[in-house]
């Protein structure tokens, strides 16, 4: 194992419609870490997780690095042990089952029945193995995606919104599974917006504030109330460890 | 494939049918049981039917993942009549029939995934622009036809317009088209698992390390060279890419694998009855079989749109 960091960008500018939404990222995500990445609707948090895993985006410059090589430098395979992005929204086009949309998420096909039984189970869709993934509710599709996502057993997770349809009672389990997931070598970057989860979950927070400026550090550093209120434009403040927009 | 698995007996039981179907068709039709009318007349147009029903069965196959669509199908979406202008084409220029009809496929292949292609890009529903600009295609295709039938001499027009009506009275005893769906089979065996994987969208077959961009070329070729091996040998005969392969995935049939093999199978059964009906309705008169499908196909086809399947 290197020391190189998982994830590394250099000048990583994301654009939209001419506008820089994220201007010159330099960020470094190492293993064991747990980033959220925060910011208001249309700030571009979707935008730079695809950019991280390397797939199209209309205007983006600068580089990523995964494990220290840029990515464009990986063989496509390769890749695939270094990031797994879970998408906002699921393509279903074909009546694939629960089961079989994770057996083709994982790697290594001898596995993948074992390590499925157990993500179904820790993310409650056990129940749902024979069911249709196109046929879900949107929180369930949603719990699939992430389960989908940690199948590939990459060392880091990109995850855009993976609470975003959960119900409370699901949003802490979501949440304690996240906050157990980046033991050892693996780290994991979600896109959120409830500060109270993230300071649950994260160890650290990347703020995007729309116009191209950003702000990356640990959770201390950047949950308070200027930096929130810079984010979302609006008063933020902390009763008893919650945050509550004014 | 475990021999427990459900898979294996459903195959089996398939090649069965398969065989009586083909056993059916040799044995009926005007004439009765002559060994020799057998062996000299009905095996080759047998043979013939069995080789075309299985390339379109898989070439609906292949277009339907490498489009996210169920609902894609060579005739609807102007392939086969991409084929009958190559092969036309051919005809007019002295040229190879087949390798016209697979160019006029491919052509029309890779004019729609061009247009297509924003769409395909984007993550929204893409299933109705898609199948309206295949049939637009398709309705492009048809009228060069037509206009390229005013022109073949007199003497050559009964067979031009064979290329537009699918007929398999003509076919010969060319063993081509089995050889071909054979190699088709093998490569969607081979390529099983990445097939697959593409049903999960293009970006997550890509971030699962597959190479996207050559497995849709490659459905592509594949899909433009069965067309045009079986437009070449019966003209376009329309449905069976589309009725074959989407009621397996109904019945609930998801593997690439597997579906290749029932297809295959079921594609050469579904031709060669249909065949045989057209050979036995009017007897001793013949229906074209392209007209008998599509009887068949139509309806199925507007069952799906109807009972609401993307």
């Amino acid at each position: 194992m290197s020391a190189a960091p998982l994830l590394e960008t250099r000048a990583l500018t994301v654009r939209a419609a001419g506008r820089a939404l994220v201007d010159r990222l330099d960020w470094r995500v190492h293993a064991g870490e747990r980033w959220c990445v925060i910011g208001r609707n249309g700030a571009g948090k979707s935008l730079v997780l695809r950019a991280l895993a390397g797939l199209s985006v209309p205007e983006r410059a600068g580089e990523v690095l995964w494990q220290g090589r840029p990515q464009q430098d990986w063989p496509v395979g390769a890749a695939a042990s270094t990031r797994a992005l879970m998408p906002q929204q699921a393509q279903d086009r074909f009546a694939l089952t629960v089961e079989r949309t994770l057996a083709l998420s994982q790697l290594v096909e001898s596995t993948a029945r074992g390590r499925a039984s157990e993500l179904m189970s820790a993310l409650d869709i056990a129940a749902l193995a024979a069911r249709r993934a196109d046929q879900l509710s949107g929180g369930e599709r949603q719990r699939v995606a992430l389960a989908q996502c940690a199948m590939q057993g990459a060392t880091l997770m990109l995850l855009d919104e993976p609470v975003s349809f959960q119900d409370p009672a699901h949003q802490q389990l979501v949440g304690r599974w996240l906050a157990d997931g980046a033991a050892g070598e693996h780290a994991w970057i979600a896109s959120a917006h409830d500060p109270s989860w993230i300071a649950r979950v994260a160890t650290h927070v990347l703020a995007l504030f729309g116009d191209g400026r950003w702000q990356a550090g640990t959770v201390a550093e950047i949950l308070s109330a200027p930096v929130l209120e810079h984010t979302y434009g609006c008063a933020w403040r902390s009763v008893e460890g919650a945050w509550i927009p004014a | 494939m475990h021999a427990r698995d459900p898979a294996v007996l459903r195959i089996a039981l398939l090649a069965l049918a398969t065989a009586m179907v083909a056993a059916l068709a040799l044995g009926l039709g005007s004439g009765g049981w002559d060994w020799q009318l057998i062996v000299t007349l009905r095996a080759p147009r047998v043979a013939a039917a069995a080789g075309v029903g299985s390339l379109l069965a898989l070439a609906g196959l292949a277009l339907q993942v490498l489009l996210r669509n169920p609902l894609a199908d060579p005739y609807v979406l102007g392939h086969s009549t991409g084929a009958s202008v190559g092969a036309l084409t051919a005809l007019l220029l002295g040229a190879q029939i087949w390798l016209g009809a697979a160019a006029g496929a491919l052509v029309a292949g890779l004019a729609l995934l061009w247009l297509a292609r924003p769409a395909l890009a984007a993550a929204d529903d893409a299933s109705p622009r898609l199948i309206l600009l295949g049939a637009m295609l398709a309705s492009v295709f048809g009228a060069i036809a037509t206009l390229m039938l005013a022109l073949v001499p007199d003497q050559r027009l009964r067979g031009a317009i064979f290329w537009m009506v699918g007929d398999l009275s003509g076919a010969d005893a060319s063993l081509w088209n089995l050889a071909g769906a054979g190699l088709f089979v093998a490569w969607l065996w081979a390529r099983g698992r990445s097939v697959d994987r593409l049903m999960l969208g293009a970006d997550a077959a890509w971030l699962l390390g597959e190479p996207v961009r050559r497995l849709r070329l490659e459905l592509l070729v594949f899909a433009s060279l069965a067309v045009g091996l079986s437009v070449a040998t019966s003209g376009s005969i329309g449905f069976v890419g589309l009725v074959v392969a989407q009621g397996w995935r109904l019945a609930g049939v998801l593997r690439t694998r597997e579906l290749a093999v029932l297809s295959m199978l079921s594609g050469a059964a579904l031709l060669m009855a249909a065949d045989l009906l057209a050979r036995l309705v009017v007897a001793p008169l013949e229906l074209p079989v392209g007209a008998v499908m599509a009887l068949i196909g139509a309806p199925c086809f507007i069952w799906f749109l109807a009972k609401g399947i993307k």
